[in-house]
């Protein structure tokens, strides 16, 4: 990088900073035990998991990645050392980090996930300098906060720019690359290397002859928009360094709402799968009631080897009462379960409204379920999840959770 | 069957039976019209099981062996009609499960199911029969049809209540979100007290087909079904079995504000504000008080309207959230100059009626702000 870019006194039109933390949950173990450091470690879903969720870049280098299972990567690195995830633990520090960036370098910041975080620097540039000085900033507070972790930033003029210039240099990278310049350095780039662009976009692009950003620009706008809509209109300037996607400062409201987990594998226990959907169901209801919101039709899902098995069903009048969505999983697993294997379950409420915003004209006789989740959710509250609940959850599953990749430090992702 | 007609003399009464035919069918007949020709006279009847649909329509016969039933591919023909050139004369012919549409230097050859097989509702064992203007039993449909359900789980919302009542006849619709309610008083006293609940498709159809003429219009109830006759059609509806909710509890009888407005000016105010109220919900605040309404709504990109109507007002202030789109629902099917809106707080339904008007009256549940 050319140390005048520091000095360049010309103001960007668009800054986007975009910050991704390295091997975050890895790092946040080898952070608290020093034992772990300079060691391959793997992250797994309690000490039960089999699946990787993250490893150290020490592990990287045997060829270990994400989603690998543990089995497997023993083969590749016998001294892969297996460490349990504390989801709680990395959401605070994740809270920690985002919270400092957002106070200390701008407040036009999206939380992309929960270890990766978008900062529209515009209109900081006279307080805090060149974006090549903000990104330098970034780095040092997340270093500050985190208690020592590193993290990869990219800064460009737009969010997929950004995104990919962050990617270049790993771990503890810095790569600037100034707008003017982003159309050139993107030419040669394959368009599915950009975030969003996926394996089906890419082959559809393919078939047209276009596999580079420089391929995807040269194409008349109006081919992608015919296949993609406007999703196609955004890709083709994403391809130019244009990408027009602004800040999302709020988290909309949900769309859906959902919680989901994996049953020992090929399960066919009735009970134990009614168990599971409780679980889940009560896991929804808690949530529906934690943000003030009811929802009407819910997805039951059950997933078998190569297929799911769902459905939407409907309640009769909006709820968010673990019994009255459990009920919805009884009567699908009576009409629609035929003792196929299960490998999954699956409980999502669909397109969930604020509670009780229109009133009724027939009261629904006010249900006792209602002072009863007042009560459990403030027992809960005090004492821990389930520390109150239907007694089939006595039987749940010990699996911990999972921290979500979309979680937020605010509002309704904010969730174990 | 044998016959010669005009394009314009199909078209209408297929047009009249085709709204009834669903578009996909798993009983192949459904999809058909029945054709039966009497002498100089064209019967049309199309059934979805639910509700069943006949009319007539004049025609020539070509001599010998015209009489009979043939059942045809209700949408084809009725494409067919349509396409051809206006004032076209049209013959059909049918022999050995075939029919065959000439007109001009055109032929359609469609295929046939036998008349044997189309399903007819049971209209046997009367209950209860009376006559009104079609205008009226037309005005009333139009006046609540709007505030029926769709697709509710609570299957008995999903329709019209028709009601008799000693000299009464009633209809009520509601969603449980808000409540329409229209009353006829009528010269003679019915014996018997009635509630039946015609489905939603039934209902649409009816408001669709019934003109605003004075020409007796004949209604029949049975058990489970309703037959009502214009000189134009037969309409003949299962009904949905199911206790209609106590809809006189939530009609309120008193209340203690009470605005009395213009409807045109207060209705157009509504629906200017209603265009920055959120797409989804579609909320908008009201602030009544003496001499003024106030209504303002926002949306998720923080965008604002807000308007005043002049109003009499009597009562202390009252701020209070609604959907937009019943309100104007309500107000569209009022038809007088001024309308009354009956209140008394944010957590209770508005009444609303017309002004002088007794024979409406129009309940809607406010909004949490």
């Amino acid at each position: 990088m050319s140390p005048a870019l520091d000095r360049c006194p010309r103001l960007w039109p668009r800054a986007i900073i975009h910050m991704d933390m390295n091997a975050f949950f890895a790092a946040v173990e080898q952070r608290d035990d020093p034992d772990l450091r300079g060691r391959p470690v793997a992250v797994t879903n309690g000490l039960q998991g089999t699946c990787i969720i993250t490893c150290s870049y020490e592990a990287r280098t045997f060829g270990i990645h994400t989603g690998m299972r543990l089995t497997a990567a023993r083969r590749l690195c016998p001294a892969l050392v297996q460490r349990p995830a504390r989801p709680r633990v990395y959401a605070r520090v994740s809270a920690a980090i985002m919270t400092a960036l957002r106070d200390r370098v701008s407040p036009d910041m999206e939380v992309f996930s929960v270890d990766e975080a978008f900062l529209d620097v515009t209109r900081c540039q006279r307080l805090h300098g060149t974006p090549l000085r903000m990104a330098r900033m970034v780095k040092a507070i997340v270093r500050e906060v985190s208690g020592g972790l590193s993290c990869s930033v990219g800064v460009s003029g737009d969010k997929t720019t950004a995104k990919f210039a962050a990617k270049l240099e790993k771990p503890d990278g810095l790569t600037v690359i100034p707008p003017w310049e982003a159309r050139e350095r993107l030419r040669d780039i394959p368009v599915t290397a950009l975030c969003g662009v996926a394996e089906g976009i890419g082959r559809y692009l393919a078939r047209h002859g276009a596999r580079t950003c420089g391929d995807v620009a040269a194409l008349p706008v109006s081919v992608l928009a015919r296949r993609f809509g406007n999703l196609g209109r955004r890709i083709w300037l994403m391809c130019q360094g244009r990408d027009p996607d602004r800040i999302h400062l709020d988290t909309p409201p949900p769309k859906s709402l959902g919680h989901g987990k994996v049953v020992p594998p090929a399960t066919r226990d009735r009970a134990l799968l009614l168990t599971y959907l409780q679980h889940m169901s009560e896991k929804v209801a808690t949530r529906l009631r934690r943000h003030e919101l009811e929802a009407q039709v819910f997805f039951i899902g059950l997933r078998g080897e190569s297929a799911w098995l769902g459905e939407r069903l409907q309640t009769a009048v909006p709820v968010c009462d673990g019994g009255a969505i459990f009920a919805l999983c009884r009567d699908f697993m009576d009409r629609a379960w035929h003792n196929e294997p299960v490998f999954q379950v699956q409980v999502t409420a669909l397109a969930p409204r604020p509670r009780r915003l229109q009133l009724t004209l027939f009261e629904e006789t006010a249900s006792p379920s209602d002072a009863l989740n007042v009560v459990m959710d403030e027992i809960n509250r005090c004492y821990g999840e389930f520390t109150i609940a239907p007694a089939r959850l006595l039987q749940r599953s010990t699996m911990p959770d999972v921290i979500a990749p979309a979680w937020k430090p605010a509002g309704h992702r904010q969730s174990l | 069957m044998k016959f010669i007609t005009t394009r314009e003399d199909l078209i209408k009464p297929l047009q009249m039976v085709c709204g009834v035919v669903e578009r996909r069918q798993t009983l192949p007949v459904l999809s058909h019209v029945l054709l039966s020709l009497q002498e100089e006279n064209l019967t049309l009847t199309a059934t979805d099981l639910e509700v069943q649909m006949k009319t007539h329509t004049p025609v020539r016969g070509m001599g010998d062996g015209g009489a009979g039933d043939i059942t045809l591919p209700a949408r084809k023909f009725l494409d067919i009609c349509r396409a051809l050139p206006e004032g076209a004369e049209v013959q059909l012919i049918c022999e050995g499960g075939r029919a065959q549409i000439r007109s001009g230097k055109s032929r359609f050859t469609l295929a046939t199911l036998p008349a044997g097989e189309f399903p007819s509702i049971e209209t046997r064992e009367s209950i209860l029969e009376f006559s009104l203007a079609q205008k009226d039993l037309r005005q009333a449909i139009e006046r609540t049809h709007f505030a029926m359900a769709q697709d509710d789980v609570r299957y008995y919302l999903n329709g019209l209540l028709l009601e008799l009542a000693e000299r009464v006849l009633r209809l009520v619709a509601t969603d449980g979100h808000r409540l329409a309610l229209c009353e006829q008083v009528r010269e003679e006293e019915f014996y018997e007290n009635q509630q039946v609940i015609i489905p939603r498709k039934g209902v649409l159809e009816l408001h669709r087909l019934l003109e605003d003429n004075d020409a007796e219009t004949r209604v029949t109830l049975g058990s489970n079904f309703i037959l009502i006759c214009t000189p134009e059609m037969n309409f003949t509806s299962k009904l949905i079995d199911g206790r209609f909710p106590d809809y006189q509890n939530v009609v309120p009888m008193s209340t203690d504000k009470t605005a009395v407005c213009e409807r045109e000016p207060l209705r157009q105010a509504l629906g200017r504000v209603s265009i920055l109220s959120n797409e989804k919900y579609r909320g908008v605040r009201m602030a009544f008080s003496q001499g003024v309404l106030q209504i303002s709504a926002h949306n998720p990109e923080h965008e604002e309207a807000e308007e005043e109507v002049a109003i009499d007002y009597t009562g202390s202030p009252l701020e209070i959230g609604f959907n937009v789109n019943y309100l104007l629902d309500a107000l569209a099917a009022c038809d007088t100059e001024q309308v009354q809106l009956l209140l008394s707080d944010p957590n209770s339904c508005c009444l609303i009626r017309g002004m002088n008007d007794p024979s409406c009256r129009y309940v809607v549940m406010p909004m949490r702000l």
